[in-house]
């Protein structure tokens, strides 16, 4: 408890001052100068407008695959639901196998899959569709990471969203067929309040990582072409890798994800722990 | 709820058949592709419209004798095992606390630890580095073991609570009435009736640091390397070596996939931070 408090309050303490200066990676720590809020006026004032670019989709990001990753795995964990057959374990086990390969070479193996030229899938869509798409290019690459963390992510929900639906009651549905509700009656008034703590969860769980995506985006396009799909952590990691080295603006932006994914957690959490 | 009525309509239930195994398919086919193309010469694995091309392992040879992957490995298993082991010393002792003290503010307490899990490790890792620059860490298995301490211990204090939460308070009050201190008490009724729980806890602890990728891309350069971040190696300049990487990657997600499906009844706990016991 005290080692944890100390790792996570040393290093944020760390962070705020090292925001404040104009340290560059590889100089002596007596050569940065306090340069106070600089940094931020920077950030906010608009003179840097990949920074806003990347809070955009970023945000952009959360949402959609928020959303898609909810609705999605709300339907197959129904659809599980809706009928029972006897290969049902082997079904959840390959849900796991998203969940539990190692994100950065499940990511590489899509960056071969959706190449334009000798990918998997143009050769799938060539051949059903005679349809040609370079995914990772400027336009495309925003959504194939969408997909590829949808692909990853939706079997997450799934899981989740099963296990509440197994463990419901049966007598609301009971006394609902007998008042004869039809079955989106039951969806609508029973199944979902009932399951909104859960619902609330996953909802935190899944915006939160999305916000803080990096692998993925990462290995797929490195935050290219340009600067299309540069995420925030991509944006932090660009500003203070070996070729930029502007620690001091890197930990700027790193403290403005880090208010942004505080205000949505606190806000979520809030809301999931007054359900009961 | 379980519905374990059969559906009587046989063209429902064949629709319904299809669309499981469809989305099945669609889950598994990256994986299923990659120990394809892991399987495949150079010339092969740029021609995807040819389902049955010769089986070569020549990927393997490479990749274990050229490239030395078992020095990431090694680097790998040695920083899961002991974040591991500290997390869930460290971690079961303070969730029993949580488990079974009582003080104000307990529930604030927890969750604001569960809040470390929504931390971002981009805005961590800098100062890390640079404290890892000040004493002289970078590149070491140590500073790894310490980065993955940090979000591994929040992840075992709230699943072990569960666990310990979920044992009968009767029995520990017995121990009491016989004499037993609360150490006594923690180490012989406790530890070994939450074993079950602690060893899934352990596998998933392993797993989030044999997955993790940013801390490790960032504060390790040559000696400290572990297999995610392999994959930044075969980004070379002459075009990417997709046979070795996915040799690559089927040696590195196979243990994982092994003790993911050994801990397959505690997976959704796992997954929610024990949060949803399913």
């Amino acid at each position: 408890m005290v080692t944890m408090a100390f790792l996570s309050i040393v290093s944020t303490v760390f962070l705020v001052l090292i925001s404040l200066t104009n340290y560059q990676l590889g100089w002596k720590f007596g050569r940065a100068k306090f340069v106070g809020i600089k940094n931020f006026v920077r950030l906010f004032s608009g003179a840097d407008p990949d920074f806003w670019h990347s809070v955009w989709i970023s945000l952009l990001f959360m949402v959609l695959a928020t959303c898609i990753e909810l609705i999605l795995g709300f339907l197959i964990a129904m659809l599980l639901n809706s009928s029972e057959f006897k290969l049902k374990p082997l079904v959840i086990g390959i849900m796991i196998i998203p969940l539990a390969m190692t994100p950065s070479i499940a990511a590489q193996m899509w960056k071969l899959m959706l190449n334009a030229e000798y990918g998997v899938i143009n050769e799938i869509t060539q051949k059903l569709f005679n349809l040609k798409i370079i995914w990772l290019s400027k336009d495309m690459a925003f959504w194939s990471i969408l997909i590829v963390d949808i692909w990853q992510f939706t079997p997450f929900v799934t899981l989740i969203i099963y296990a509440g639906l197994r463990s419901m009651p049966v007598d609301p549905y009971e006394s609902a067929e007998m008042d004869g509700a039809n079955k989106l009656q039951i969806l609508f008034f029973i199944t979902i309040p009932m399951m909104r703590k859960l619902i609330y969860l996953t909802i935190l769980l899944r915006a939160i990582d999305a916000l803080k995506l990096f692998d993925t985006a990462f290995v797929l396009t490195q935050g290219g072409p340009g600067n299309a799909t540069e995420f925030l952590s991509l944006h932090i990691f660009r500003l203070a890798n070996a070729q930029n080295g502007l620690i001091g603006r890197a930990a700027a932006t790193a403290l403005v994800l880090l208010a942004i994914v505080t205000i949505i957690s606190n806000l979520l959490i809030r809301q999931q722990r007054k359900e009961v | 709820m379980k519905t374990g009525r059969r559906q009587k309509n046989p063209l429902v239930r064949i629709f319904k058949g299809c669309l499981i195994f469809l989305i099945c398919f669609i889950i598994l086919f990256p994986f299923l592709w990659m120990i394809l193309v892991s399987l495949r010469n150079r010339v092969d694995i740029l021609t995807p419209g040819k389902i049955f091309a010769p089986i070569s392992f020549i990927n393997y040879q490479t990749v274990i004798k050229e490239n030395q992957i078992f020095a990431y490995f090694k680097n790998s298993v040695i920083v899961a095992f002991f974040t591991t082991v500290i997390s869930l010393l460290l971690g079961s002792v303070a969730a029993y606390g949580f488990a079974r003290y009582n003080w104000k503010k307990r529930e604030d307490r927890a969750f604001w630890i569960l809040s470390q899990r929504f931390l971002p490790a981009m805005a961590v890792v800098i100062p890390y580095f640079l404290m890892g620059a000040l004493f002289k860490l970078l590149d070491t298995q140590l500073l790894l073991v310490i980065c993955y301490t940090t979000f591994n211990m929040p992840f075992t204090i709230w699943m072990m609570r569960g666990f310990i939460e979920d044992l009968p308070i009767e029995l520990e009050e017995a121990a009491f009435v016989d004499g037993c201190t609360r150490f006594q008490t923690l180490r012989k009724i406790v530890l070994p009736l939450v074993l079950p729980g602690m060893v899934a806890t352990a596998i998933f602890c392993m797993i989030n640091s044999w997955n993790e990728f940013v801390f490790a891309n960032f504060l390790t350069s040559i000696n400290a390397k572990t297999v995610p971040t392999s994959v930044m190696m075969y980004l070379s300049i002459s075009g990417v070596k997709w046979g070795e990487m996915a040799a690559t990657g089927v040696m590195a997600v196979l243990p994982v996939l092994f003790f993911a499906i050994s801990v397959q009844k505690y997976m959704i706990r796992g997954l929610t931070f024990g949060s949803v016991k399913g």
